[in-house]
């Protein structure tokens, strides 16, 4: 469903991503993972059309969506949650929610300022459908919070839950479970598999690889924003390639 | 209710023409929160839509023998369409950016008000300007004027009031935060935003008509940098996110203008450094500052229970 054909990204000069090609196919959890500044994030941004990818074009159902804007990809069906976790701190964990309802409602400025019947009605089932998603991630009892006092393992969970309430056919995670302890690490996963029985595609951004291993049926390996490996968890762990890019080579030092 | 009351207990005279004025004011300041509180969108052009929004209708009514109705109708077309232009054009930029371009504007309406005389009247400014009437009831008393502009007003405050708790709303409120982050989830953040600033526009511009209406005459005052201070100093008083604070920040201003008239020019003086230290000490304005520190307090005393 999503297509990666060569994509690159020069930010004045500096290469962060060099000719990356991969796709992800339907209803698969794929991760993407890569030491510190291997362009992970960076790839993300391309996705989601933050910035433009300076070469190389990506697909999405079949949508050109290199040169979209962020809120027509994101009307296409992609959603994400983010590596510094980004929640509204002036609306509450469930207004946070039922904003990630907007593109899939239509009430205009006069409807909701009039509070015509016809916005009225779209209000309450936005607040519904809302509800149920902050149902599954377990946040239904701190609907009125004021979303940034939450601890963090719940401000992850609650950008989970903003993006699902766009009803995404793509989700992506970027860093998903960095300040999460291994309780709430588990749990975690069992959520992204409950996102992925639904029907979601996910892509996955991690650097705790215990979790990756475990969560994801296919890995993408960057380094210095090359695609250096791909392939099953199994694979890329036996891999010499990413064996190196981690670890280091080893030499032999001539005295 | 209260509001209902209020011109039997103040009677007809200096208090209820006060009470009109400080309507004026906070259809203005209601435009002016929601564009700038909750949209995020610092905007100094409000002056000159309530210069616009007056002098059309004068001009319209005066010159053209418009009833005042149709003019003020035309007005907020007008300033709708002069809303949709600037907005679209100035909107691409942020914060102060955004601020010194739209005072640019203020400053452009002003001046373009005093060099053409030959329709705007110029510095002798515009009067004659035939009062509202609707068949043979004339709106020429403060009475009567109250029962109109204050229902205006409570209507604006009630569609603000709704469009706040709206999806709207929510994508104003998060807009002022973050737009990249807003567009990430659907929202056309420019669009939205042209269509915010011509709404809040379109209020100045309507206190505007109904002003010049009502006062029958019309100064380049009405569109002025010193107005559009006075707008800010209202939201400053009142809360830039409290919409209910844009009425106590026009009250107390409209107070403060008719107290401070002994000191005549050190008018000016005074509201400088008041804002000065309402910017220092409580930034989201008096109104929400005196607000946080009561529930400091409040929480200080909890705590200190323990």
């Amino acid at each position: 469903m999503l297509d990666l054909n060569s994509v690159s990204k020069n930010f004045s000069g500096l290469a962060a991503l060099t000719d990356v090609s991969f796709d992800v196919k339907n209803s698969v959890i794929k991760g993407i993972i890569g030491p510190n500044g291997a362009g992970k994030t960076t790839l993300f941004n391309i996705i989601t059309g933050v910035f433009p990818p300076s070469k190389g074009t990506i697909n999405f159902d079949g949508n050109d969506i290199s040169h979209k804007r962020s809120d027509e990809i994101a009307k296409l069906g992609v959603s994400r949650t983010f590596q510094q976790t980004y929640l509204f701190k002036t609306l509450t964990v469930l207004e946070n929610v039922m904003l990630g309802r907007h593109y899939r409602t239509r009430s205009e400025f006069f409807a909701c300022g009039l509070r015509l019947p016809g916005a009225r009605r779209e209000e309450k089932l936005i607040r519904e459908q809302a509800m149920e998603c902050l149902d599954m991630i377990g946040l239904a009892g701190k609907k009125d919070r004021i979303a940034n006092k939450l601890p963090m393992g719940e401000q992850r969970y609650l950008e989970v839950a903003r993006a699902l309430a766009t009803e995404p056919r793509l989700l992506i995670l970027d860093e998903p479970t960095a300040g999460l302890n291994e309780f709430e690490r588990d749990d975690f996963l069992n959520l992204v598999f409950k996102i992925r029985d639904m029907g979601i595609t996910i892509l996955v951004v991690e650097h705790h690889m215990k979790f990756i291993m475990k969560v994801c049926s296919e890995l993408v390996v960057l380094n210095f924003g090359e695609k250096i490996a791909e392939g099953t968890p199994d694979e890329i762990q036996n891999s010499p390639k990413v064996i190196e890019a981690y670890l280091g080579v080893e030499e032999d030092i001539d005295y | 209710m209260a509001l209902l009351a209020l011109p039997f207990i103040l009677g007809d005279g200096y208090y209820l023409s006060v009470m009109n004025f400080i309507a004026f004011y906070a259809i203005v300041a209601i435009g002016l929160c929601l564009l700038t509180g909750y949209g995020g969108q610092l905007s100094m052009s409000h002056a000159a839509f309530f210069g616009i929004g007056a002098y059309t209708s004068a001009i319209l009514s005066t010159r053209f023998g418009l009833n005042p109705l149709i003019s003020i109708f035309i007005a907020q077309i007008v300033s709708a369409t002069a809303a949709l232009s600037i907005g679209s054009v100035v909107l691409r930029l942020k914060g102060h950016y955004l601020a010194i371009a739209t005072l640019s504007f203020t400053i452009i309406v002003e001046i373009l008000i005093i060099e053409t005389a030959w329709l705007t009247g110029g510095l002798q400014g515009l009067s004659l300007i035939p009062y509202i009437s609707f068949g043979d009831f004339i709106i020429d008393s403060d009475w009567r004027l109250y029962f109109i502009v204050w229902p205006i007003t409570m209507l604006i405050m009630l569609f603000s009031l709704n469009l706040v708790d709206s999806r709207m709303g929510r994508i104003f409120r998060a807009t002022k935060e973050s737009e990249d982050i807003v567009r990430l989830f659907g929202a056309n953040v420019k669009i939205y935003k042209i269509k915010l600033f011509v709404l809040s526009s379109v209020f100045a511009s309507l206190s505007g008509s109904f002003y010049a209406h009502f006062v029958n005459f019309i100064s380049p005052t009405a569109g002025s940098l010193m107005f559009a201070i006075d707008i800010i100093m209202v939201l400053a008083f009142g809360g830039f996110t409290i919409l209910w604070g844009a009425l106590l920040g026009a009250a107390s201003l409209t107070f403060l203008n008719e107290y401070l008239t002994v000191f005549a020019d050190f008018k000016r003086t005074i509201y400088g450094l008041s804002l000065i230290l309402i910017m220092l000490f409580c930034p989201n304005g008096l109104l929400e500052g005196l607000k946080d520190s009561l529930s400091r307090l409040i929480s200080v005393k909890n705590a200190g229970g323990d």
